[in-house]
């Protein structure tokens, strides 16, 4: 890689830094402040469970989309709820989840 | 005694590796992408690892990679990658209250990525107040050195295991959808919430569905956000 090329990474990387750690610093301060966690605006805290459930959407897409993907897709994220509403943790639902979206994907590769 | 045991830094940062391995499902597949990718753009091994390193935001790597192997001008990559990364903005505030004062913020804050965030949200409310600083250490570098080491097996022999085991970059990732499934779940507390979390799921999927991913998330969320707040103002309507 050029100079160039290296500036241009190291600019990412430091912009992309500060964006994670300014924010979180300045809420710091601003709560251990004299007024408390009522500084916390209201928008933020409904943002952030927000932010998941995007994270959640961008990842249901299969990467590569097709009746079959969408179907696995669609019976994983069904038994992933099932066992979460029984267990209500997080690994098992996941790790039953995926076995049966791989199950579904493997049945339909052969 | 045995409290103080169960608040040791070291058992805490297991505690989180153990609890953010399932976030690895995802993580393997695309570290490996990215460095099949990166290599094919022109970028040694090592230098696609620095770029996770350093970077460490993947849907902006690939675009960084990508814009510079189609020759366009640095300062656009940059700005662009900025730009995608621009939603990591709300994670910190949001984690603020959850974790101690440190002085070892300003490099940990490095490894909040999109699924680090979401896995912390959740988890360190239910965490007692010491166990949480280990507890994020352990994710974060757990979940931060997978990709730089995914993305060296990517570049150096990302086409064999894709062409060996084809099924395998498809099951992995699954792992993602799942584990946020069982995030999202519990806050669908009552109707509101409900609609509010509902349409961000679903923007978020159509956006990603229609190829704009780079914004599906920020977008998604005011969505969300929106409904949220639109909401409320007719059910302060109807019960004035």
């Amino acid at each position: 890689m050029s100079t160039a090329l290296w500036l241009a990474v190291v600019a990412s990387a430091l912009g992309t830094l500060l964006m994670r750690v300014v924010p979180f610093l300045w809420m710091q301060r601003r709560l251990n402040s004299a007024t408390g966690i009522n500084n916390m605006p209201q928008w933020l805290g409904i943002l952030g469970p927000l932010m998941i459930a995007a994270v959640l959407g961008v990842s249901i897409m299969p990467v590569n989309p097709s009746a079959i993907s969408w179907f696995a897709t669609a019976i994983g994220l069904s038994v992933t709820l099932l066992v979460w509403w029984k267990l209500r943790s997080l690994g098992w639902p996941v790790a039953a989840g995926v076995a049966v979206f791989g199950l579904v994907q493997v049945i339909a590769y052969i | 005694m045995n409290q103080l045991a169960s608040h040791s830094p070291i058992r805490n940062a297991f505690k989180g590796v153990r609890e953010a391995i399932p976030l690895l499902g995802g993580y393997i597949p695309v570290s490996l992408s990215f460095g099949l990718v990166a290599t094919q753009a022109g970028f040694s091994m090592w230098e696609a690892a620095a770029i996770s390193a350093l970077i460490y935001a993947g849907a902006s790597q690939f675009l960084f990679v990508g814009m510079v192997a189609a020759g366009s001008p640095l300062w656009l990559v940059v700005a662009m990658t900025l730009l995608i990364n621009v939603r990591h903005v709300v994670y910190g505030p949001n984690l603020a209250a959850l974790l101690p004062r440190s002085g070892h913020w300003p490099w940990l804050m490095h490894g909040l990525t999109d699924q680090v965030f979401a896995l912390a949200l959740t988890r360190l409310p239910q965490l007692a107040a010491p166990e949480r600083f280990g507890w994020f250490v352990g994710a974060s570098l757990l979940a931060w050195g997978v990709w730089i080491v995914g993305t060296m097996v990517g570049a150096t022999a990302g086409e064999t295991l894709t062409a060996r085991w084809p099924l395998l970059g498809e099951v992995m990732p699954f792992a993602l959808p799942a584990l946020f499934l069982t995030m999202v779940a519990p806050r669908f507390t009552d109707k509101r919430w409900a609609l509010a979390l509902s349409c961000t799921i679903l923007s978020a999927l159509l956006l990603t569905f229609y190829g704009w991913s780079n914004v599906a998330i920020p977008l998604a969320a005011a969505c969300g956000a929106l409904c949220f707040y639109i909401v409320k103002f007719q059910t302060g309507r109807c019960n004035p």
